[in-house]
């Protein structure tokens, strides 16, 4: 990497950290929808955990906890990516393309800002799920882990965003934004382990790659590791795929060709 | 192959969809130092120009050299040689002018140093010092141009586009934004490529200018040279009695070719040149026409685009560029 990139990069960073600490409004969507998720599903469907064949040594509150939390990373990618899209109506893309050498480091500038964005809230949804008495099993290497698959779904959403900003130009696209991603989560075991689903369900929970990332993490953080590589495989394999995507949406904006 | 800091420009070509062709097979040339005028209505292919020769848009056809660099094979060495000041001035408003100037030195990679220094001395430069801890959302539209020149400088650039800077400006930060254009180009050697649709900045502002029209470029020189090109003197008459409008027209036809007026009035380019005037009011004095105003206009570079077109660029309907 070009220090060039980097500088790049570290300008767009410290941009979007300074929006956002002037106006933390911004973290709200990406901090609401799994707080919400935790506080509604780890209290009202904690009598899951005494359903026959749900045997989650965390707990309900943890078991539900790691779905929020891969949830928090991968929106704040998003929202964070939807700010490519803001700046194109704003004209605010023109003077970054123009003034950077290198544009690869404008996208760098964005992922490190998502992930920026995902430790500040993720940070906060650990506070807020400890204090409520969550239980911790794994070790401090096991939640290094669980949190690097997490910025690694931060990464890939984040990269799925500035490819579909890139190619759109618009904030119209927002919804679009969204919606493959809750379509991905939300067909991962969200409430209760893969083996006590049936059905159209089981098999898309078993297809999805979210499934096994969900697992790991689970794993991770009742301290029972199960699935890691694949795990860190998949992740892994979806942030280059869409990085690939994002850098094909760049060249082909650059190309002028809308 | 960078050995000035001039622009020079091949059969440039830029096609949207399958027919619109927004810059069609446009040559020119722009020396080291030199304020170049690009004059044109809305949607005459102004913004295209720029937008290919920033690199933000390849050009389909043609070559193009910004200090000494293609354009379309050399992006990142034009882009460390050029400023651009854009059309909309693309600022964040949560950013202060100072955090506009960080971001702006990050991106080009100064250091942390230089990053406020020279930031420090371009907010002074363009009289927004005291404005600069504030947020731009709070700033007027001609502190934000103000600003967006600010930043376009920030890495010395040796070549400077400005797209319409001066858009929505009252007269007298126009006349600032002028003023600072010109030392740049006098004192630093900046060449300045600049868009506008104003006629009178390209002809303060610019040692030569080049008018496009539907994508061509239809004429180039000094003003000086364009407007001498037209050569006869115009005479505008307003009558006293608006009822009078058609018998002053056919007086003053007596005397020459119609030229473009306001709508209460009549003009004429003379025939023999401002001699004639004397003449022109002994027959309308004749015919018993009472005149409430009459001015002899130099040429204008209107009239050398009305020239070339047939239209005239003042009061030209807002019209779209393509999208890009």
């Amino acid at each position: 990497m070009s220090g060039s990139t980097l500088s790049v990069a570290m300008a767009v960073l410290r941009r979007v950290m300074i929006q956002t600490f002037k106006n933390p409004a911004i973290i709200i969507p990406s901090l609401a929808f799994p707080l919400v998720f935790l506080i509604a599903f780890a209290g009202g469907l904690s009598t899951v955990a005494s359903v026959p064949g749900f045997s989650f040594k965390g707990g309900y509150t943890a078991f539900q906890f790691v779905f929020v939390f891969l949830q928090t990373g991968a929106f704040a990618g998003i929202f964070t990516g939807y700010r490519i899209a803001e700046d194109y109506e704003s004209g605010f893309v023109r003077r970054l393309l123009i003034a950077a050498p290198h544009s690869r480091g404008i996208v760098l500038g964005f992922v490190l800002s998502g992930l920026a964005r995902f430790a500040l809230t993720g940070v906060i949804l650990w506070a807020i799920a400890l204090l409520a008495g969550m239980t911790v099993l794994g070790s401090p290497v096991e939640i290094l882990a669980m949190w690097l698959l997490a910025a690694l779904l931060c990464i890939a959403s984040t990269l799925w965003v500035t490819g579909l900003a890139f190619r759109f130009q618009s904030v119209d696209i927002g919804s679009f934004m969204q919606t493959p991603v809750f379509i991905l989560l939300f067909l991962a075991p969200v409430y209760v382990p893969v083996a006590l689903l049936t059905g159209w369900l089981k098999i898309a929970a078993s297809a999805n790659p979210v499934t096994a990332i969900l697992d790991a993490s689970r794993g991770f953080i009742s301290g029972e590791q199960t699935k890691v590589a694949l795990a860190f495989a998949l992740a892994l394999g979806l942030a280059a795929l869409m990085g690939l995507w994002a850098a094909l949406q760049l060249r082909r904006a650059q190309r002028g060709v809308t | 192959m960078a050995t000035d800091n001039g622009i020079e420009v091949e059969g440039l070509v830029r096609v949207f969809g399958d027919e619109i062709r927004a810059v069609d097979g446009v040559d020119l040339s722009v020396a080291p130092g030199e304020i170049y005028g690009f004059l044109g209505p809305n949607g005459a292919g102004k913004s295209t120009m720029v937008l290919m020769l920033v690199t933000l848009l390849p050009p389909t056809a043609g070559r193009a050299t910004v200090a000494g660099f293609d354009v379309a094979k050399q992006g990142p060495e034009v882009r460390g040689q050029i400023g651009a000041a854009l059309q909309e001035s693309a600022l964040d408003d949560f950013l202060t002018g100072n955090e506009h100037m960080d971001l702006q030195g990050g991106l080009h990679g100064l250091s942390k140093n230089e990053r406020r220094t020279r930031g420090a001395e371009l907010m002074e430069r363009v009289g927004l010092s005291d404005a600069a801890g504030r947020k731009v959302g709070g700033y007027s539209g001609g502190m934000k141009r103000r600003l967006d020149l600010a930043l376009a400088l920030l890495h010395r650039p040796s070549v400077l586009f400005l797209d319409e800077p001066t858009t929505g400006l009252d007269p007298q930060s126009r006349s600032a934004l002028w003023a600072e254009v010109e030392r740049l180009s006098r004192e630093d050697g900046v060449t300045v490529f600049l868009t506008t649709q104003y006629l009178e900045e390209a002809d303060v502002l610019a040692d030569r200018v080049g008018i496009i029209d539907h994508g061509k470029l239809v004429a180039e020189g000094t003003p000086t040279a364009l407007k001498a090109g037209i050569g006869q003197v115009s005479l505008e008459a307003t009558p006293a009695n608006p009822n009078d409008r058609e018998k002053l027209a056919a007086v003053l036809a007596r005397f020459g070719e119609p030229a473009a007026a306001s709508p209460k009035s009549v003009a004429v380019r003379l025939v023999s040149g401002a001699e004639q005037l004397a003449e022109v009011v002994r027959a309308l004095d004749a015919e018993g026409i009472q005149v409430g105003d009459l001015q002899l206009h130099q040429p204008s570079l209107d009239d050398v685009f009305l020239q070339q077109t047939g239209r005239s660029l003042e009061g030209e309907e807002e019209e779209a560029e393509p999208a890009s």
